[in-house]
């Protein structure tokens, strides 16, 4: 288990610096204006993206709604970190504005793709550890996972032209 | 000896030096005539501590430690002072060590057995500043942070009193009740809409909560960003050192660390009358009440009492202020008083001298129906009046009661629960520190806590030796009309000064916003204090009218580098502001002049 776990160190670590590009995207991530009091910190480098298990869970069905909220930490590395399909992941918030507009539009985009890609929600108020862990700064911060592993993220809204292409991105990778 | 030159010779003077500091307790490097290390090797003497001196100008060589010392420690000047191998430093240093006992951990061998350099007790303003600072200055620090819920269950994020029940949402509900005011002026000035103009409580208690939710996060975020360990429980002392930390899920751990800086802030007191916790509201409840409070008795006339009674009435609610004496204690009472009465001339009933000694439920609901008893503080009066809301602003107490202060013997003032500190922030005990609404004497202001934060931070792990100025803060109490102040009340400065060497300049003055609406001329009011033995140096303003804070701030600047009315009077006005009324101010209170103004 352990040795899974430091595999998989490695082996994001190499992804990351081979294919995590900042997507850095328009400034409306917070709710009231792009300029609230806290500011919209968009390093990646930051990340710390911690394993918890590393079992996979082979016998899970395909068949899924379009989305699914995150219950806790178990839950997220079962559904998203184990996941055979890529996922993706809307950390968004209550009091977010944006996010109510970006995670229709997502979902959308990922129905789109009829199976072949995963969409998890995480709210951030519900699930500090997981956002803070996943050095999420700005809502909405949308990561997409494969394998375990960070391969896109961004921040903000996008219309549905640049989802699809982020979510076809994500998919052929 | 001739100057080492090769690196071989280098190399031997570096580990003959790392020799002396590893086999001695303590290794004083000096000069024989200098009086910094003269005082250094008294105070070791003093604590009975056998110490290594080394006088480098006594011996031929000296120069030579001096440059490697340099190299090793980035201090060239002696005294140089290492304890238990560990390097403290010079002169101010050692005192500064010795001062705060982190001097006697060394000597004892406890330098590296806390978890951490610095553990903050409290997520508000104060505590985030300080905690944020000392990490940024290479420290290992945690903060903890833990609300425990009102009476009526109402908890919050992580920010403390402004952030979540104070300073942000009063301040978003007071300009909500401020558009009130400016729709019916919109009229006035030609805009035409329909008469029937709402308000919905649930969609300004949902938008400013909204806001508060991502002040919360950001703070979050700044934390994991800084480096600073963030734990929500609830903190208590078990030993000098050491806490307790309780989580919600009542799970106990344990933290150590060298210093303690304690930032726990205030909460709303309650009256101590039957019927107070079971059916009162306080303001760590208004600002998410999922419902309108509708008729609201205020009881109290805190600036916590006026502000709330004040916005709830531009919403407007029936609003009634119970007071038991007088109107903002603490500030300048003409303007407090003047404050009130323009709350008064706008529907706020004020109920004088009564103090609240019962209250009922008489329906419950959302809100339900209170029946208030109340009793003259001058006759055997009582009074019985129903409300849908009770919302007592008192006053606040420190939360200095429950976190085991009396066990590790941090004095606290047994009839406030404040903590009184030295001018560095120092509690009685070296190694822990307070800051903020606890402190014994000082403001509760969030920007003083916030600056108070940072410069402890600064000089106790960035060598500052800048101290927190308590002297002229500018503040602003978002009354209906507000009223921004900086420096002395009057009160206080006939007392410290005496009537006869102050001179008081005064006028009304009548905004040009208002003058269209054709509304409260003669209200706002503008004050200012003068040391008539010092050259006329302002040492109070005082201003009532629209934009306090706005008029304040840049005052409260001219005064922190002691603004006289000389300069005041010298100072071009922005016309047509409120402002300027302070660059015009020619009457003197003691001539009992004409202070009405009308146009330019």
């Amino acid at each position: 288990m352990k040795q899974v776990k430091m595999a998989h160190r490695l082996l994001l670590r190499t992804v990351r610096s081979l294919s995590v590009k900042e997507t850095r995207c328009l400034p409306t991530c917070t709710r009231i204006t792009s300029h609230s009091a806290y500011s919209t910190s968009l390093r990646s480098a930051a990340h710390r993206v911690s394993f918890l298990s590393s079992s996979r869970s082979l016998t899970r069905s395909s068949q899924r709604k379009v989305s699914f909220n995150v219950q806790d930490q178990e839950d997220f590395t079962e559904r998203v970190v184990n996941s055979e399909l890529p996922v993706l992941v809307d950390f968004h918030a209550q009091w977010c504005g944006p996010c109510k507009i970006l995670g229709p539009r997502l979902e959308k985009a990922v129905a789109k793709q009829k199976g072949r890609v995963a969409m998890a929600k995480v709210d951030i108020d519900d699930h500090t550890d997981l956002a803070i862990e996943y050095g999420v700064s700005a809502v909405p911060t949308v990561i997409a996972m494969r394998g375990g592993d960070i391969v896109d993220r961004f921040v903000g809204i996008k219309d549905d032209d640049q989802l699809d292409s982020f979510v076809s991105k994500v998919i052929g990778q | 000896m001739p100057p080492v030159e090769k690196d071989a010779g280098k190399n031997e003077l570096k580990s003959r030096i790392q020799q002396l500091i590893d086999a001695n307790q303590v290794v004083v490097f000096s000069k024989s005539y200098c009086p910094f290390c003269l005082k250094v090797k008294d105070l070791f003497k003093e604590l009975n501590v056998d110490c290594n001196v080394v006088e480098l100008d006594l011996r031929d060589d000296g120069s030579n430690y001096q440059e490697m010392l340099l190299e090793m420690t980035g201090q060239k000047t002696v005294p140089n002072v290492f304890v238990n191998k560990t390097h403290v430093g010079g002169c101010d240093k050692t005192m500064q060590a010795h001062k705060d006992g982190s001097l006697q951990q060394l000597l004892n061998g406890e330098a590296e057995a806390y978890d951490y350099d610095l553990i903050v007790i409290g997520g508000g303003s104060g505590g985030l500043a300080c905690s944020k600072e000392a990490a940024a200055l290479g420290k290992k620090v945690m903060v903890l942070d833990y609300v425990v819920p009102t009476p009526k269950g109402t908890t919050w994020g992580l920010g403390g009193t402004c952030v979540n029940v104070g300073c942000i949402p009063k301040k978003l509900m007071h300009q909500t009740a401020m558009l009130s005011t400016a729709m019916q002026d919109a009229r006035k000035f030609g805009w035409e809409f329909d008469e029937t103009v709402k308000h919905n409580w649930e969609t300004m208690k949902t938008a400013v909560n909204n806001y508060i939710g991502s002040l919360n996060w950001g703070y979050r975020v700044a934390l994991r960003d800084k480096k600073v360990e963030y734990v929500n429980a609830y903190a208590e002392f078990i030993e000098p050192h050491k806490i307790k930390a309780i989580n919600k899920r009542g799970k106990e751990t344990f933290y150590t660390a060298a210093r303690f800086v304690l930032a726990t802030g205030e909460r709303p007191r309650y009256l101590g009358i039957p019927g107070d916790k079971e059916f009162c509201i306080t303001s760590d409840d208004l600002f998410s009440l999922p419902y309108c409070p509708g008729r609201t008795l205020v009881i109290g006339a805190s600036y916590v009492a006026l502000e709330c009674g004040g916005f709830l009435a531009g919403l407007g609610l029936d609003v009634t202020v119970m007071v038991r004496s007088i109107l903002l204690r603490g500030f300048d009472q003409e303007m407090a008083n003047r404050a009130g009465e323009y709350m008064e001339g706008h529907g706020v009933k004020f109920i004088r001298k009564f103090v609240p000694v019962k209250i009922e439920e008489l329906e419950a609901g959302s809100p339900g129906r209170l029946k208030v008893t109340a009793k003259s503080t001058e006759t055997n009066d009582l009074i019985e009046e129903e409300y849908n809301t009770v919302l007592i602003a008192v006053g606040r107490d420190a939360c200095t009661d429950k976190i085991g202060l009396g066990k590790v013997g941090v004095k606290v003032n047994p009839k406030t629960g404040k903590i009184p500190v030295n001018d560095e922030e120092q509690t009685n005990v070296p190694h822990i520190y307070a800051i903020g609404d606890i402190l014994e004497g000082k403001w509760e202001l969030t920007p003083v806590a916030i600056q108070a934060g940072k410069l402890l931070a600064r000089r106790l792990y960035g060598g500052s030796t800048l101290k927190c100025d308590y002297i002229n803060v500018p503040t602003t109490v978002f009354t209906p009309l507000e009223y921004g102040s900086c420096g002395l009340s009057e009160e206080r400065a006939i007392e410290l000064y005496g009537e006869e060497n102050l001179e008081l300049y005064h006028s009304l003055f009548w905004p040009l916003e208002f003058t269209v609406p054709n509304r409260d001329n003669n209200k706002c009011y503008a004050k200012i204090i003068c040391n008539k033995l010092d050259n006329e140096r302002v040492i109070g303003f005082h201003y009532l009218g629209p934009n306090a804070g706005e008029v304040t701030q840049g005052f409260g600047a001219a005064m922190k580098c002691g603004a006289t009315k000389e300069q005041l009077d010298g100072t071009i006005g922005i016309h047509p502001t409120c402002a300027e009324v302070f660059t015009t101010l020619d009457v003197t209170k003691r001539s009992g002049g004409d202070i009405s103004k009308a146009g330019c």
